[in-house]
């Protein structure tokens, strides 16, 4: 994850960059070291770099890394004669490198070749089955042809054996959100709370999904997870604020009829109410009314 | 005792003031790297001076401590004096990695020792 | 305290500074080849699969009460049931280790590259060191020792009325040996391999042996005690809250 300092840093190089200020090689560097994806920039700085020839040789070996690193660059950009220039210069360099044959299926999957990538990233795999890019880039090649059975399979597949890698958790985890398929994502963000118990993030989309499923102990649940990205993100996240607010009023309309259980925390959701206002009249005062009759109709009905 | 801020930069908020203790291993780690760097970076240069300033014996033991005690206080005091939203506890700070730089102390102050006072 | 024997600076000049130097190099030099050696191998599956779940469980049992009580259960069932779960090892099943060992020869290659590459550089500076270096005193630690170490630090001078805190070149040796270690770690970074004790250690103990590893996470998930948090994070969250909006 990108530190907020880091994200600075970043944001300061680039600035410099941007203006001329030098500094594009670091700024690269940076780029690949936070693993972020501003394919523009990268692709026109790394770009001026390649093409001026004494820059070039300055780097040395890290000629090709930032060779490939343009190349990813401009294949998301979609200049596939950038990408095929570098890919070409690569593949004179290092004949046989596996490396350099994973940015090849990148580029046929760039331009849609879908079967040939599959081709390509299987024999791969054929290889070497623990090549965990070329897992990943099934999936994405899967995905980005509209399977989404095939990229949850593949996804699967790979979870068999690589069980702990939490970013493929969080991807099976959003393709299951989008197929409405909650109780398989609650368990990916539950796999996902187990391996960063400390993110917020994961806590909120999992209160999400349980509110998402209901029945009462999952509106509890949901509620508890809301209070928990609260506590973490020290109570500046105004989704979880909200999520407070609707979930109680869910759990009061559930058991209205019973009653039996009393409230375990009843300051909670108006402490919420409150602190969404003062958020609200800091930082944008007109929406104000907006906020107070929906927070409202959800009083009313609890 | 140059060298010693900028030997313990990376310290992070590692968890809330809370009860229940909740810790990010890899954090954790990089604290504990930060320890040891800066503990052996200080036994390296309490060596040096130990030896240039020419202390044999027992003294310069005594040296070695005082410098990994000015260690510890400089690493909590980095913390803002609040140690157990960084590390688990108490031994944690003051002990790691105080037998690792007894080697590196050794060496250097005998090195500097002899170059300075031997020969 | 005997008095000061006067030292040659040649000795400083030839002796004290060149071994220290020699063996700084010698130890970045090895690190940089045994960073060239590092085989890429393809791993066994079974082995990259059962290193993933000792990860996963590992991080189950540390975060448990992170999560419901029913999906723990879940999990901690489908880890440590008795018919198929992820940690259980059949008895008898578990391979040995040595025997795995000389079946693979790939494993005893590698382990033969780390050792040789920690062993020739030491032997060889170890009998560069007896060869031109002996016979004299090199060096003097600043503290003193008992007659007890005299064999040792003084092996080659046979005088026995000098004081024991003069020391051959060989002691000036095995000090750097062992000092250097931090210098390395502050120059070479953290991960650099040449922390020779642990290395011996790990000689002993010949590689490590997953099931038992495995063996070892099911009984400490089998022991956790799952104390959901959540309900106390709801009433921290009032706290929060209630600071917030004051």
């Amino acid at each position: 994850m990108v530190t907020k300092s880091e994200e600075e840093q970043l944001n300061r190089l680039e600035a410099q960059v941007d203006n001329a200020g030098g500094g594009a090689w670091e700024y690269l560097c940076l780029v690949r070291k936070l693993k972020v994806r501003r394919p523009d920039k990268v692709l026109k700085h790394g770009l001026a770099i390649l093409n001026d020839s004494k820059k070039r040789s300055a780097l040395g070996t890290e000629e090709w890394t930032l060779c490939e690193q343009v190349a990813v660059a401009a294949m998301d950009c979609q200049s596939l004669d950038v990408a095929k220039d570098c890919i070409k210069v690569l593949r004179k360099r290092f004949p046989d490198s596996k490396r350099v044959g994973r940015l090849e299926g990148m580029l046929l999957e760039a331009k849609g070749l879908w079967a040939e990538a599959e081709k390509a990233y299987s024999s791969f795999l054929e290889d070497n089955p623990f090549d965990q890019v070329i897992h990943k880039r099934r999936v994405a090649l899967a995905k980005a042809q509209g399977n989404i059975t095939t990229a949850i399979e593949c996804l699967n597949k790979y979870l068999d054996t690589f069980m702990a890698d939490h970013d493929a958790w969080r991807e099976l985890a959003e393709i299951y959100v989008s197929l409405q398929m909650y109780k398989q994502a609650a368990f990916c963000y539950e796999e996902l709370i187990l391996s960063q118990p400390t993110n917020p993030l994961h806590h909120l989309a999992y209160a999400d999904v349980l509110y998402t499923i209901g029945g009462l102990e999952n509106l509890q649940a949901a509620k508890k997870y809301y209070a928990s990205t609260i506590n973490l993100t020290g109570g500046k996240n105004r989704r979880a604020l909200f999520g407070v607010c609707l979930c109680t009023s869910a759990i009061g309309q559930l058991s209205k009829g019973r009653n039996k259980e009393d409230k375990d925390s009843p300051e909670l959701q108006s402490l919420a109410v409150a602190a969404l206002e003062k958020d609200y009249k800091q930082r944008a005062p007109g929406k104000l009314p907006l906020l107070t009759s929906a927070l409202k109709s959800l009083r009313v009905s609890s | 005792m140059a060298g010693h801020d900028e030997s313990e930069t990376s310290g992070r908020k590692e968890s809330e003031e809370i009860d229940v203790p909740i810790f990010s291993a890899e954090n954790m780690q990089s604290n504990m790297k930060v320890i040891y760097y800066s503990r052996t970076f200080m036994s390296i240069i309490g060596g040096v001076i130990a030896g240039i300033l020419g202390f044999t014996g027992l003294t310069g033991f005594v040296i070695y401590f005082l410098v990994m005690a000015i260690t510890s206080i400089g690493l909590i005091a980095k913390t803002g004096f609040s140690i157990h939203s960084y590390f688990i506890g108490w031994s944690q700070i003051i002990l790691d990695g105080f037998l690792g730089g007894l080697m590196s102390f050794v060496l250097f102050w005998t090195f500097a020792y002899d170059i300075v006072h031997i020969f | 305290m005997a008095e000061d024997l006067v030292l040659d600076t040649a000795i400083r000049d030839w002796v004290l500074i060149p071994l220290s130097v020699v063996m700084v190099l010698i130890g970045v030099l090895r690190y940089f080849v045994s960073k060239l050696m590092r085989s890429a191998q393809i791993p066994d599956a079974k082995l990259v699969k059962e290193g993933q779940v000792i990860v996963r469980a590992r991080n189950l049992r540390a975060a448990a009460n992170f999560i419901p009580p029913k999906s723990f259960r879940a999990r901690r069932l489908y880890y440590s049931n008795e018919e198929n779960g992820l940690l259980y090892v059949p008895k008898g099943q578990a391979p040995n280790a040595q025997a795995q060992m000389f079946s693979d020869p790939n494993m005893a290659m590698d382990m033969m590259k780390k050792n040789l590459s920690m062993i020739i550089p030491q032997t060889l500076t170890f009998a560069w060191v007896n060869f031109f270096f002996s016979g004299f005193v090199a060096a003097k630690i600043p503290f003193p020792l008992t007659q007890r170490f005299r064999a040792m630090l003084q092996n080659g001078i046979d005088l026995s009325t000098v004081d024991v805190s003069y020391v051959s070149s060989r002691s000036w040796y095995f000090l750097n040996l062992f000092g250097l270690r931090g210098l390395f770690s502050i120059i070479l970074g953290e991960e650099n391999a040449t922390d020779d004790t642990q290395r011996m250690m790990q000689m002993t103990g010949f590689g490590f042996d997953p099931t038992k590893s495995l063996g070892a996470e099911k009984d400490g998930l089998d022991i956790v005690q799952h104390d959901w948090t959540m309900p106390k994070f709801e009433r921290r969250a009032e706290a929060v809250l209630r600071k917030l909006v004051r």
